[in-house]
């Protein structure tokens, strides 16, 4: 780790980092300066595709590709949204992308429209990052102000235009096409696919959209070459592997002495993240569990905190993936059952409501799992919540978006890998009734606000 | 053709058709469950009650690769080589989960819910559902909330298709209804001080694959597995909605639409739905009466048609044929038309022929998908002038009749009615005071039955047989579903006993006869179909009748194995 | 809730401001339809009246080429749009993963019980509304709260009268 030069957090503790002469001071703009001049859009689209730079939002799908499915001749607009909803629990680096680095993240989103054609890009920020607000919009103000954005940028026959879009607390808006409907002004109900965003997105027509931390990636790329970005991470395993090149914000929090943001190359292991950079489980205890990245990838055990927190690395351990990157650790002392509780509440709280699987699921697992705590579960509760996590999501093909599937790992795992935990707490907090098998009264959630 | 295997079984679709493998499946005689799917709608995919397996078939190899995850079949085009498969323990475990989590907070309302033995959650549930509840138990009220002056929302028992609030935003284009809130706590709504109040509002009624959207206009009136249905063909305007009467002890109970993209797709207005109150009212007449100096007597129907009939000789032989006129109201059948013309010129080539009043309100009243209400409001103006153009002479329109009664010109008028509303005022009924002998047909008492010498009870649409033919051309065949009150014939027993024709009228039988006569008519030689025939530009849609049931909305559904229906093209 | 048969929300006078159609209509050049302006007409009306009555939501329709219906749609999806006013300074408390394990629903519950208030409501006096966030990305200073645009950090159950006296006191340096 001494080897490692940051390359996202770079200037963020210098003072005024966020204004636009300190940018250029560290080199910025630079980038933008040379795909100007010399590449065109079809160039910087390989430059990015050859570094297989992936998606930092969660999915991990390679930025160049989903550039790639552009359709090469439509008339246009094409439209760039960039996703600054940032809203999965334990994630907090675009946060300080935006608040610390803003130009950074600028510069990236318009060489990433240079590249796609798009004239138009809209940041879709969700509300409760007032900073990150004022932030951004005075480093595009500056911007406009120094023939960075608008018409004829740096000379060029290049334009641009970047609003901000203020979200308003829906945890649904960071999907894709959720958040393409709420910024068309609509209720975020993401969108069946086909049609994928490339061709029919934002506003009908062709869309990308990118995370925060993604676009932060690209001028870098454009500096120092795809060679470069490839030099950190951890090198794909064979023809169906992208790999995690590059380097990653890692956010750390829970039980954790020193939370924070971390830099560090793709790959570092759980385990290294919380004792090498997180200083340790908090108040000398020991560790229990981590979530991997962000709530929507279940739980790694305190055994499990070998696994490299790479693309691929949580998967293998049973974790639907690297998501954000968000490590949460949990110690010695925490209740798996409060801990899913809180999960199902959230995802009950947050599901839009368009499709049964989830809408139901999600509210059915919210009520078991307080039904448990509250000392009325069954033994025969934790069979329902597998048979229910099991059946929303995407990829067993039940519900339009992946929110299911988030619902559905934290009680996989949670259950399959703490499943003594569960039966200990339901026996013995409910001794007359744990072992019944007919449907129970539910009880009433109050007091939970108006959702 | 492209082949499509469904559950091992190939069929084969025209290399020109749009399907989804709902349609496609329902050809191979398989049913696939779903809610919020509508071909006239937008699709959304969002119950996830339709998913299955599919894959491809390679043509060369016969190799069959199936994709891991399910799919809605709503949203997969039936293509060449696409492999369905509905019926797997995988597809079964899926459409359990979906049905279990609509069922989770749904009131059991059934017994006092009007969808019961209509609704798709129990027959789903039969089919495809647990049988016994794994949630916990919530006991809960279902709330109702109005939402308009035909619509009536019951809170709790939506599924949240969307279909409602699809409708309002794409077809009529009002945007009344809304969703309200997220996640489970969705609810359908329409904001306060805009209801629902288009004259499309009753279509959402029909949308709703359960009893929350409930019509106020059938609301516990009738138990659906008591009504039969019949199709017929709306008349309150030249559309010409294709339709079904809903039935039981000859009482007519609703009216919903029937497919017919050469109409009204899967739509009707609120007018033809609701208005409906002269079928049943107590004024109807019931029997031929006869204005004499010491009032009025009633007939029998052989006396009483003999006596006009004779009266009718008479006037033309005294006075010549030019001297009657015989008004073919727009609310008669093409056949009645054809047999009262064909009397009145039996009686004397010169007499007139007249096409009766046609209402107009307002201007035609075209919604967001095309749909419209026009304002010409009956069903059979233009096969009424076909007719009065074949058989030529003396023929005019209601304002030329007028002239004509005022400069006296005229003995005798017989005047066909059959309207729903009140057609005729005071004062236009008073210029007929002139005419020596003045009969009126019809099925209301109105300002000028008073004024006849003798009244004929007629019928209204809904309980006849036979063809109108409306704005653009399109021919359909209505089928009664109520007798006319006792005492009534229908309107074509008359002509036909009037023409000395022996037995019972047979609508069917007089329609080729029309076609055989009349040129216009001639495509409808062979029978009518039941999406009609378009008499002006000779063409068009054929929805194909398959073995399985209608991809359209809700109707009786213990019929749905028994009756044919109309397969539906998507629109998308 | 509604009902065919309620009125349209009474009002005296248009709630929209010259000012404030002014600051919704300078959103419309920025997107090629006017629905897209749906969020933003919101956040409008949001800043000026820290609520969005019943009575504005026709107006904002009009605007917007839109139903009421539509509007109120798009508008109840979020939680966050209230139609009376919020306290002057509306504090969310998170409750999500990393500061409930840090002890954040204690705080919320002192919180609220110090205040006087339900996770929702507004404090008599009209300047606090107390409502539990998910997730706030404020995840390094768990347990942390949000009050309009500062950030409270590292949140205990010991500094609750701490915490809301500085919530008064943002309160009270806020103008109207």
């Amino acid at each position: 780790m001494a080897e490692f030069e940051p390359v996202l957090t770079a200037n963020v503790h210098k003072p005024d980092s966020h204004t636009l002469r300190v940018y250029r001071e560290s080199g910025g703009y630079t980038a933008l300066k040379k795909v100007l001049d010399g590449m065109s859009s079809a160039e910087v689209v390989d430059a990015v595709k050859a570094s297989n730079l992936r998606g930092r939002g969660g999915a991990g799908f390679p930025c160049g590709l989903k550039w790639s499915f552009l359709p090469k001749d439509h008339p246009g607009p094409v439209y760039m949204c960039v996703n600054a909803d940032e809203s999965e629990p334990g994630t907090f680096n675009n946060r300080l992308l935006m608040e610390d680095d803003p130009h950074q993240v600028i510069e990236g989103i318009i060489i990433g429209c240079y590249a796609t054609r798009a004239q138009t890009a809209y940041i879709y920020l969700r509300y409760e990052y007032p900073t990150s607000y004022n932030r951004l919009q005075a480093a595009i103000d500056e911007c406009y102000a120094n023939n960075l954005l608008g018409k004829n940028i740096l000379g060029s026959e290049f334009s641009l235009d970047i609003y901000l879009h203020r979200g308003a607390a829906a945890y649904i808006c960071g999907e894709e096409t959720g958040l393409i409907e709420s910024l068309e002004g609509k209720r975020a109900w993401p969108r069946i696919k086909p049609p994928f965003p490339a061709i029919e997105g934002a506003f009908r027509k062709p869309t990308v959209v990118n995370n925060i931390e993604t676009m932060a990636c690209v001028p870098h790329i454009i500096n120092r070459g795809a060679d470069w970005f490839k030099s950190m991470g951890v090198p794909s395993t064979g023809p169906r592997d992208a790999g995690s090149y590059g380097p990653k914000l890692y956010c750390l929090s829970g039980h954790i002495e020193k939370p924070g943001i971390y830099e560090a190359p793709l790959g570092i292991t759980c385990r290294e993240l919380i004792e090498k950079f997180g200083g340790g489980v908090w108040k000398g205890r020991k560790g229990k569990a981590a979530i991997p990245g962000g709530i929507s990838m279940g739980l790694l055990t305190e055994a499990e905190w070998d696994t490299p927190l790479d693309f691929a690395g949580p998967g293998k351990a049973g974790c639907l993936g690297l998501g954000t990157a968000a490590v949460v650790v949990l110690d010695e002392t925490v209740s798996m059952v409060d801990f899913l509780h809180n999960s199902c509440r959230f995802f009950a709280h947050e599901s839009c409501g368009q499709c049964t699987p989830c809408r139901e699921g999600t509210s059915w697992s919210e009520r078991i799992l307080a039904r448990i705590k509250a000392g009325k579960g069954r033994l025969k509760d934790l069979e329902l919540i597998l048979n229910i996590s099991a059946s929303i999501g995407i990829m067993p093909g039940t519900t339009i978006c992946g929110l299911a599937d988030g619902a559905a790992w934290p009680m996989k795992n949670a259950v399959n890998k703490f499943r003594a935990e569960f039966e200990e707490y339901i026996k013995r907090t409910n001794p007359s009734g744990y072992a019944q098998e007919d449907a129970v009264e539910a009880l009433e959630l109050v007091g939970l606000g108006v959702h | 053709m492209a082949t499509i295997i469904i559950d091992g079984q190939e069929i084969e679709i025209d290399d020109n058709e749009r399907l989804n493998v709902i349609q496609a499946a329902d050809r191979a005689g398989v049913a696939i469950p779903f809610y919020c799917w509508h071909p006239g709608l937008s699709v959304v995919a969002s119950c996830r009650m339709c998913l299955v397996e599919t894959g491809t078939k390679n043509k060369e190899t016969g190799k069959i690769d199936m994709v891991p995850k399910l799919v809605p079949a709503c949203q997969t085009p039936a293509k060449d080589g696409t492999v369905v498969v509905t019926n797997s323990d995988k597809v079964k475990a899926k459409q359990q989960f979906v049905q279990e989590g609509l069922l989770l907070d749904h009131p059991v309302d059934c017994p006092i819910c009007d969808q019961a033995g209509e609704c798709w959650l129990q027959d789903y549930y039969f089919n495809y559902g647990h049988q016994q509840r794994r949630a916990d138990v919530r006991p809960f009220t279902s709330q109702r909330r109005d939402l308009g002056e035909h619509v009536t929302l019951f809170v709790d028992r939506c599924v949240m298709c969307s279909r409602c609030v699809r409708f309002t935003r794409e077809i009529s284009g009002g945007g009344e209804l809304q969703v309200v809130n997220r996640g489970s706590h969705a609810e359908i709504d329409i904001f306060p001080g805009f209801p629902l109040d288009d004259k499309l509002s009753g279509n959402v009624n029909d949308l709703c694959p359960v009893g929350a959207l409930c019509s106020k206009d059938f609301l516990y009136e009738q138990r659906t597995w008591f009504l039969e249905p019949h199709n017929s063909v709306c008349t309150r305007c030249s559309t010409g909605c294709s339709i079904q009467q809903h039935v039981n002890q000859n009482h007519l109970y609703r009216i919903q639409p029937r497919y017919n993209p050469n109409a009204n797709d899967w739509w009707m207005c609120d007018i033809g739905r609701n208005e409906n109150d002269h079928v049943h009212a107590p004024e109807r007449l019931t029997s031929i009466k006869r204005r004499g100096d010491g009032g009025w007597e009633d007939l029998l129907w052989p006396q009483g048609l003999m006596a006009i009939h004779e009266t009718l000789i008479a006037t033309a032989k005294e006075q010549g044929g030019a001297k009657l006129a015989f008004v073919l109201s727009p609310f008669l059948t093409c056949e009645e038309a054809f047999l009262l013309a064909s009397y009145a010129r039996e009686l004397a080539p010169e007499t007139w022929l007249v096409l009766g009043k046609v209402p107009v309100t307002g201007e035609d009243e075209v919604f967001k998908s095309g749909f419209t209400i026009r304002a010409e409001r009956c069903p059979n103006r233009k096969g009424i002038e076909e007719i009065l153009k074949h058989f030529g002479g003396n023929t005019c329109d209601w304002a030329g009749l007028l002239t004509k009664v005022d400069s006296g010109e005229l003995a005798a008028a017989y005047i066909t009615g059959d309207y729903p509303d009140p057609w005729i005022d005071d004062a236009e009924a008073a210029r007929f005071e002139k005419l020596a002998w003045l009969i009126v047909h019809d099925i209301l008492p109105t300002p000028l039955a008073r004024r006849a010498r003798f009244v004929i009870p007629g019928a209204c649409s809904a309980e006849k047989d036979g063809c109108y033919v409306n704005h653009a051309g399109l021919l359909q065949a209505t089928e009664w579903g109520v007798r006319p009150p006792e005492g009534s014939h229908v309107d074509g027993q008359t002509f036909g006993d009037l023409l000395g024709r022996k037995g019972l009228y047979q609508a069917a039988a007089v329609i080729r006869e029309l076609a055989h006569a009349v040129p216009f008519f001639a495509r409808a030689a062979e029978g009518v179909p039941e999406a009609g025939l378009n008499l002006v530009t000779g063409t068009e849609q054929q929805p194909r009748t398959t073995a399985l049931g209608t991809v359209t909305h809700p109707l009786p559904t213990f019929r749905s194995m028994a009756a044919p229906f109309l397969e539906v093209e998507s629109t998308t | 809730m509604s009902s065919a048969t309620a009125n349209a929300p009474a009002s005296s006078g248009p709630v929209l401001t010259p000012q404030m159609r002014a600051e919704i209509e300078a959103f419309l050049p920025r997107y090629p339809t006017k629905q897209a302006v749906t969020l933003p007409a919101l956040h409008v009306v949001n800043a000026h009246l820290r609520c969005v009555p019943m009575a504005a939501i026709p107006e904002i329709a009009e605007i917007l080429d839109l139903s009421p219906a539509q509007v109120y749609d798009t508008l109840s999806f979020y939680g966050f749009f209230k139609p009376e006013p919020c306290g002057t300074v509306r504090a969310w408390v998170c409750r999500s993963i990393s500061c409930a394990l840090r002890g954040g629903e204690e705080v919320l519950a002192a919180l609220s019980g110090k205040l006087g208030v339900e996770p929702g409501g507004t404090t008599p006096d009209g300047k606090i509304t107390l409502e539990f966030g998910e997730c706030l990305g404020l995840c390094d200073f768990a347990p942390a709260m949000l009050a309009g645009d500062r950030v409270y950090k590292n949140l205990s159950v010991e500094q609750v009268d701490e915490v809301a006296g500085a919530l008064q006191q943002q309160a009270d340096e806020k103008p109207g």
